[in-house]
Formats: structure tokens, sequence, C-alpha cells
């Protein structure tokens, strides 16, 4: 698949140890920092209708604010119960202070 | 005031310390006597039926009924253990679950989404550690609440021969003693271990008291006088070979008959009601018998088990009748009708035929609906009054004719027992 590289913040605008939510190329995307490091995850929750940056940070590890699901924001996977199916991850890179993402 | 009776006595007179053969009309008009059957008989120290494990196969199937007047869900959960659960959520107690049959992976109240896995737990509070709003967390719940503690009420639940009970007291003895040896012998005699198919339901409101269905399949003395139908075709006849039994209690009962073998035009039914010479029935399958090997004799085994099923037998109509109160003066009815899985297909249709005689439309248990509807408006109007329960004597004693209100007298017995202080 090719690649899809998308600007899609600055990476000052991403918070520490915390979540933002950001809506751009008809994605809804969940952005996440984690001792420097960024990542990305759809921000819709594959249980209820939730967004996960309106949840809660923990480490990895993300709560969803509806039902208290988790998951690792590192490769999207479900934690714990109520949720048991994966939320997707997408391939993060750094250039010149803009967070870029692979959309595929 | 004269002779004239007080019409409605502040409580149940009952006109004999030793014997319940004369029962006072007020047990079935009575809401505070009701609500302390609930109490005592629905919701402490028994086993009521949910269901039939055939009809939630699969993890995730469900079924949502009622013990009393208490709704609960018979649940399969993940791990293929059958869970029943009060189906009031936690939070603000409404009854969240509205479908009568489906397959869900969790249960969600719709109110404010409260999540709980199919075993009861509580697993999602919506907001519970609040919403971020301009960088500060407002609301939420206190930090000390504990999801644990918040779970649906989980019953406990025995399932044997595919028969699914639950009780909300989990002191309650172990089921096969509560059913007792002899009820026992019968409910494993129909409950063998085959897999359980489900035909069909019916569904009624009776607008009488619950016991009154308890009475009915504990009362030997009608059928042959009520039910014409059963007699113009031979059904139900006086040289039947019959058996009345109890458990130690008095509370479960069967009525065992085998079909006598005379002709249907023998003596014996001459004496009993309209035994109409010219009446025929065209599908021959709604009254023959096709013997099968389980029955080990009798044709028809009727089992009570109080306070809150029926377990039937008449030849190859096999069902549950549950029993579900609604009001002193109301109860709603529920036949399941089944088969079995090494049914063949003519069995099967040979069931759903017979099954013609019952349910709510019934050739014979339409009867059965209608007098318990007049029943109760003859207590309604004289709750001062009495029944007199005292065919076969006064005693309460198992018996091999049917000749008698011993099981009626029996449950009795044990109802005053229970209710009494």
């Amino acid at each position: 698949m090719a690649n899809n590289w998308t600007d899609v913040s600055a990476l000052d605008d991403v918070p520490d140890e915390d979540v933002m939510g950001v809506q751009t190329a008809g994605k809804d995307l969940a952005l996440y920092s984690v001792d420097g490091q960024v990542y990305v995850t759809d921000n819709l929750c594959t249980h209820g209708n939730a967004r996960l940056c309106d949840g809660f940070l923990d480490g990895f590890e993300i709560e969803c604010p509806l039902h208290q699901g988790k998951f690792d924001i590192r490769n999207g996977h479900p934690m714990c119960e109520p949720v048991t199916e994966a939320v997707r991850t997408y391939p993060v890179k750094i250039e010149d202070g803009r967070v870029f993402v692979d959309l595929g | 005031m004269g002779d004239i009776p007080v019409v409605f006595p502040i409580r149940p007179e009952w006109e004999s310390k030793e014997s319940s053969s004369r029962i006072p009309f007020s047990v079935y008009t009575d809401d505070q006597v009701y609500k302390r059957e609930l109490e005592r008989l629905f919701y402490h120290g028994h086993w009521c039926y949910v269901g039939l494990e055939a009809e939630i196969p699969e993890s995730g199937d469900f079924k949502r009924t009622v013990i009393g007047e208490r709704s609960v869900i018979m649940v399969r959960g993940a791990d293929g253990a059958v869970n029943v659960v009060e189906n009031v959520c936690a939070h603000r107690g409404m009854q969240f679950c509205r479908e009568r049959h489906g397959n869900k992976k969790e249960f969600v109240c719709p109110y404010h989404q409260w999540n709980y896995k199919l075993n009861g737990d509580l697993q999602g509070v919506p907001f519970r550690r609040g919403v971020k709003q301009d960088g500060k967390v407002q609301g939420g719940m206190p930090k000390e609440f504990k999801p644990e503690e918040h779970g649906l009420t989980k019953l406990k639940v025995a399932t044997r021969g595919g028969v699914v009970f639950a009780s909300f007291d989990h002191d309650v003895e172990p089921l096969e003693d509560y059913l007792g040896p002899t009820i026992l012998n019968y409910f494993d005699r129909l409950f063998n271990g085959r897999k359980l198919k489900i035909l069909g339901y019916n569904r009624q409101r009776i607008p009488g008291n619950w016991k009154l269905m308890q009475e009915n399949i504990k009362d030997p003395y009608h059928p042959g006088l009520l039910h014409t139908w059963f007699v113009t075709y031979g059904l139900w006849r006086a040289d039947n070979k019959s058996q009345l039994v109890m458990d130690e209690l008095h509370r479960h009962a069967a009525m065992i008959s085998t079909r006598g073998t005379g002709g249907a035009k023998s003596d014996v039914t001459a004496g009993v009601t309209s035994f109409k010479e010219g009446m025929e029935i065209q599908d021959k399958r709604l009254l023959d018998i096709v013997p099968e090997e389980w029955w080990g004799g009798p044709t028809a085994v009727m089992m009570t088990v109080f306070p809150s099923v029926i377990f039937q037998q008449q030849v190859n109509s096999v069902s549950t009748r549950h029993i579900q109160p609604d009001g002193h003066g109301s109860f709603d009815f529920v036949w399941t009708h089944f088969g079995f899985e090494d049914d063949t297909e003519e069995m099967t249709q040979r069931r759903l035929i017979q099954a013609n005689l019952f349910g709510p439309a019934g050739f014979v248990s339409a009867d059965d609906g209608e007098v318990i509807e007049l029943s109760q408006y003859g207590f309604e109007q004289k709750p001062f009054h009495r029944a007199v329960a005292e065919l076969g004597g006064y005693e309460v004693e198992n018996t091999d004719h049917m000749v008698t209100e011993s099981l009626i007298r029996g449950m009795y017995e044990y109802w005053r027992k229970v209710m009494e202080d």
C-alpha cells in the first residue's frame, strides 16, 4: 500500500502525557505524547459511541470516557472489557516540528 | 348486622387448626397475603422455574422472564454457563431489557449506558472519571466508587436435565433436595438427559389468583367433569390406572395415570357426562397413543413444582407451564412446548398436533382458564367464605386413585406452615 503521509498537527500542540483529537482528511484521530514520543490512533472507540480524546491517558493506556475500556496506544490492542476489538493505529513521523501520519 | 358476617376479614381465618380442607377465600383476594406470598414463597427459600437450556443454546443468548413479579434475564455467559440476573439497572433502577429473547455481548441500560457483563458485573460507567473541559476535569463519580459493588443482582442457578431454576435466596437448599426423591424420580423420567428441542410458546393472562393454577393440576376431580372434550373422546376414563404422590412437605405433586385398555365405549364412561357416540376426531393423531420408551408405563404425568411451574406429559405432548403472578387476582401463564433432539419429524408433528389440547385456546385447557376466572369472581364477592376441598376426606396422603382433593390439602398444609407466623 502506498504511503500517504499527511501533516496533521504541530508537534508543540500535542500535550505531554495526554491526548488530543484532530479531524483531518476525513479522519477523526487521537494524538498522544508519551516521553516525548507521539502516537496516533483512530479517535472513535471500537465499543460505544465515544471519542478517545475525551478519555484518560495512563502511561500507554487510553481509557475510554464512556465505559472504561482501555487500549494500548502503541499497537491498539484492547486491554480490558468491554472493549474486545483493537483500535487502529497509524505510523507517525516528525519533520520540522510537524506531526505526519501515514493514513495509508 | 344480624347474621350477615363481616364481608372483608382482616386476615384469612381457617376453620380448623389441623386440616387445611376448608380454604378461606381471602387467601385469593387479600393483597397483604399476596405480598407475603411473593416474599416467602417466591423470593425466599424456594427455587423458581426460569426456562430451558435449549432456549439459550449459544453464548450471549438470553431470555427475559420473571420470578414472582421480579423481571429477570436468563443468559448463557461467555464461559457457557447459565446466569440469571435481575433486570434492574444498578444505577437508577430501570428495567433495561425489553426484548423477550435475543443475543447480546453485554447488557447496556439505555438511560445512561451503564454497561454490564453477561454475568451481571458492572464494567463501564459513562463519564466515571468526569469530562475534560478547558483543561479541567469536571464531575464524574466519586473516587471511592467501586464498580464491583454495583453489579446486577445475581441469582443462584441450578440446572438439571436441561431445565433451569433460579433463586434470589443464595441459602436455598440444593434443587435435588428441594424436589425430594419422589418428585425427582418423575422429573428425571421426563428430563432424562436428552437435549430438548423448543417447539413453540403459548402465552395467556388469566384473571385469577396464581395458586388456582397449582390447584388445577393438583385436582384430579375436575377433568372428567369439566373437560367434556376429554370424556367425549375417551381420554379421561374412570378406570385409568392412577396414582397421586407428593414430596415430604406436600408442596409438590405428581398425578400419574395410564390410559385404560378397555374400549372407549365400555361402561366406565357411561356415568360421566357427555360421551357422544356419534362424534369422531378426523385427525387421529390428536388422540391415539404412540408409546415412547422413556414413559416406562404412564401415559400422563402432571407434575406441580411449587410455586412456579407445571411439567406436563399428556401422552405425546410435553410442555412446561410457567406461573407468573401479577397481583393477587391475575397471573400470566406461559407454555413452552418442546420435544427431544432424537424425535422423528413424524413425532414432532404429533407433539405439535397434540399441543392443540393445551394453551389458552386448547380443546381442554381453555376450560381451565375460564373456571379460574369465574372462581376468582366468586372469591372477590364473598371473601369471608371458604372452599370445601374434602373429596377423599380431610387427610393429606398419597393415593392410588383420583377421587380425592388430597393434593390441594397438602399444598395448603405447606402454605400455612410457611405463611402463618
